[in-house]
């Protein structure tokens, strides 16, 4: 069933929330490629944390709704106590490959780095708006002027680590701002880091759960407020 | 002389509520009762307050109370809004504690993990 012909602990992290039509899919899709996936429910009201537990993923679930960037710290700290060696981060609505994924990991291991991040505007990203496109490619302008981290994709969802690494990061910024967060941590801790050309699928479904262009305005807002707590 | 009176009844009234609170610190009700005594003084000496805002170059101690009270007004929202981002923080773990407390195991047979 593994096709990752690899003996160590690798585990998986799908942060969910209010995923239950795609999230079954996604765990049976990435279970081809690795045995071990932890989806964190999010406090979902429906039935995230069920499809996922019944396509085979264990399942840690919030009590109550608290964002992307606090799922995936809670899906880091349950892989790492399992004893994971490599951790991997995939989105729950289907948008990733996990083809890709086994791809970065050989290419992080292979290369000995701490970190390997997807970047779709390294590979193609399928039925992307053109308004999508200038959005990201702003946050990743405002990324890379922040943290000193040379990337083409900022908002991605798919990564694969190391132990080590995982265990430096603390994602404190609980709602979508972790994604610049883990570039800036990244950044100052001076990780070995490198980005993969990954396939992004937009569909109708992960459009409509998708970042909408206001939500770039808010993540300013809390990245901004981080700063002011440090 | 009634609008005097009544302010002073307000503030006093807050500063017992101030100086019975035994959750604040020292620093915070000393600082917060001082503020209070400050207003006790510019209700019944108003002149007093004029002649301050004279001297930072403000027309009239109205205007400079309604200045500082804007400002300490911010002040205690952008403390507020830290002291909110702390306890979502904490109540961040504590769902954390709570998840990880519980991890369900898929009830697929052969996962020996």
């Amino acid at each position: 069933m593994q096709h990752s012909a690899n003996a160590r602990h690798i585990w998986v992290v799908v942060p969910a929330y209010r995923e239950g039509a795609v999230v079954g899919r996604t765990v049976t899709e990435l279970r081809r490629w690795f045995s071990q996936v932890v989806v964190v429910d999010d406090g979902s009201p429906d039935t995230t944390g069920d499809e996922a537990l019944a396509a085979g993923a264990v399942v840690v679930r919030h009590p109550l709704n608290l964002g992307q960037g606090a799922a995936l710290q809670t899906g880091i700290e349950y892989a790492l106590r399992r004893g994971a060696d490599f951790i991997g981060t995939f989105d729950a609505d289907g948008q990733h490959s996990a083809e890709d994924l086994a791809g970065m990991l050989k290419v992080l291991q292979h290369d000995g780095l701490d970190i390997v991040l997807g970047s779709r505007f390294l590979g193609r990203a399928e039925g992307i708006s053109w308004a999508r496109r200038l959005f990201l490619r702003a946050a990743v302008a405002f990324t890379n002027l922040t943290t000193g981290v040379r990337l083409t994709d900022a908002h991605n969802g798919l990564r694969i680590m190391t132990a080590a690494a995982a265990r430096q990061l603390k994602l404190h910024q609980d709602q979508m701002a972790h994604a610049s967060e883990i570039i800036a941590q990244v950044g100052r801790l001076g990780l070995r880091y490198k980005e993969a050309p990954v396939t992004i699928t937009y569909d109708a479904y992960s459009v409509g759960k998708g970042q909408r262009l206001s939500n770039g305005f808010r993540i300013l807002s809390d990245l901004m407020s981080g700063w002011l707590q440090r | 002389m009634i609008i005097q009176i009544f302010l002073s009844g307000v503030l006093v009234s807050v500063a017992i509520v101030v100086a019975l609170q035994r959750t604040s610190t020292n620093l915070v009700r000393l600082a917060v009762l001082g503020v209070i005594a400050l207003g006790v003084y510019f209700v019944w000496a108003p002149e007093q307050s004029n002649a301050l805002a004279h001297a930072v170059g403000i027309g009239r101690g109205a205007d400079l109370l309604f200045y500082l009270w804007v400002i300490i007004t911010l002040a205690l929202i952008m403390f507020m809004y830290l002291k909110i981002q702390r306890l979502s923080h904490r109540l961040a773990e504590l769902a954390r504690a709570v998840a990880l407390a519980h991890p369900e195991q898929p009830n697929t047979t052969g996962d020996k993990s």
